[in-house]
């Protein structure tokens, strides 16, 4: 005959077992639940909840070296940075379609873009834009943090290069008129060339690069 | 009367030291001379673009610029160049710059090669024109945009070239880029990039074509004789 101490203690455990297998299992699920939510790649601010904008595309040509502006429709964030960052995504994504006219490989391109207080030139700094800087009020440098894996499959050449420059420019001057001079970076550092050319080291003035370029002339145009 | 005699003396004397003053600051001009300096880029360590599978930019630039250099001689001009060979070590693009500064030239012809577009593209520096406010106050030129004071000679040149071109029947892009050592050039300079011909009826002609490159020199050498005919009298430095 078991004595009934025994009995308590054996269903005690019993229990014990139970609750301690039930506490495991619901601990697995929880911990299941939170690795798959690492590896979803779902944005955490889903753009379908932000209303469409137009925006201006500086799409370049290679054919005729030109760039044009082209609006379009898009979601886009309401912070600054990610708004650039968001906006050059899709302008240099747009590139590695087979219609581009100015094919590049596809991939992300823009790794972060930050926005920096700019100090007001004083009246003996010249500009060094070809075109002058319109609005000296709010003046902002963009930094563009591009991919190394961007810059290293982009194509070599003075004009490709510069296109792609001059694309990136146009149109974050016209989504963030605030913006007055542009740098580039790779993988966060200071880069010379863009693929062997096309100077990364120098500030680039925000402004308007719509460009189609004219034939030579009998009457050269100073 | 007498005349004043100490201050007509004084007078001449000063007269005297002064055209003696003159003499070798006359001595000092810049013999009349056209100077072009060729500047092969890349070489040694940096390729440039891989143009095909075992052509790269660096070799195609070189011999453009052997070809050019020929023509360009057998024309009267002087020619400067950074390379005639592939060193090993090859000038950093500051350096080619420096070379080009302390040589006066009268133009200066930086030469590239690409695997994509058409023609030849000629490329001048994207830096704004010399403002006027700025002009006489600045005495230092700052060296990443030495080359704005020349930027209206160079289009002019840019152009002249263009013609050249045209007129050789060959497809020209003038375009405007920012471009080291191109940036930092003080003479009238343009970045010539030559790239495969690629007519709309008819097979492509790639970069490293002979006669390709003949016809390219040839141009240049005209559009140069030109330049310099524009010019007037043959000159040195233009400041």
């Amino acid at each position: 005959m078991i004595p009934r101490y025994q009995r308590i203690l054996f269903w005690s455990l019993f229990a014990g077992i139970f609750l301690m297998s039930a506490f495991l299992l619901r601990g697995c699920q929880q911990a299941h639940k939170r690795l798959a939510a690492l590896n979803d790649a779902t944005p955490i601010a889903a753009p379908t909840a932000t209303s469409t904008e137009d925006v201006t595309l500086y799409l370049a040509n290679d054919t005729d070296a030109s760039i044009t502006p082209t609006t379009e429709s898009l979601a886009l964030p309401q912070a600054p940075t990610l708004r650039a960052r968001t906006l050059l995504d899709h302008l240099l994504s747009a590139y590695s379609l087979p219609t581009s006219k100015h094919p590049l490989q596809s991939g992300l391109a823009v790794d972060d873009v930050f926005l920096l207080g700019e100090p007001t030139n004083g009246p003996d700094k010249p500009s060094t834009s070809s075109i002058p800087v319109s609005s000296p009020q709010a003046r902002q440098l963009a930094i563009v943090n591009l991919r190394g894996s961007f810059v290293d499959n982009h194509p070599s050449g003075i004009q490709v290069e510069a296109l792609t420059l001059q694309s990136i420019i146009g149109t974050l001057h016209a989504a963030l008129p605030e913006v007055t001079s542009i740098r580039f970076l790779v993988d966060g550092q200071p880069h010379d060339t863009l693929a062997g050319h096309a100077d990364l080291l120098r500030t680039y003035p925000a402004v308007d690069t719509t460009v189609h370029p004219a034939p030579p002339t009998e009457t050269p145009q100073l | 009367m007498t005349l004043p005699a100490k201050p007509i003396a004084a007078r001449l004397l000063l007269a005297f030291l002064t055209s003696l003053a003159a003499l070798p600051v006359s001595a000092q001009q810049p013999l009349p001379r056209t100077v072009i300096f060729l500047d092969p880029a890349h070489g040694g360590s940096d390729p440039g673009a891989r143009l095909s599978d075992n052509l790269p930019e660096k070799t195609v630039t070189l011999s453009f610029a052997a070809r050019l250099r020929a023509v360009l001689s057998s024309s009267g001009f002087s020619v400067i160049t950074t390379r005639d060979s592939d060193p090993s070590a090859a000038f950093t693009t500051d350096q080619r710059a420096e070379i080009a500064n302390h040589s006066h030239p009268t133009a200066c012809l930086i030469l590239h090669a690409t695997a994509g577009g058409n023609g030849i593209h000629i490329i001048t520096s994207d830096l704004a024109p010399p403002d006027d406010n700025y002009a006489d106050t600045r005495h230092a030129i700052p060296w990443d945009t030495a080359q704005s004071a020349s930027i209206p000679q160079s289009v002019a040149l840019a152009n002249t070239l263009g013609l050249a071109l045209l007129h050789a029947r060959l497809p020209v892009l003038l375009t405007r880029a920012s471009l080291r050592p191109l940036d930092n050039f003080t003479c009238p300079a343009i970045a010539i990039e030559i790239a495969p011909l690629t007519p709309d009826d008819g097979d492509t002609t790639p970069v490293s074509d002979a006669n390709y490159q003949q016809q390219i020199a040839q141009a240049i050498a005209t559009g140069l004789t030109t330049w310099r005919r524009n010019l007037g009298a043959p000159v040195g430095v233009t400041r």
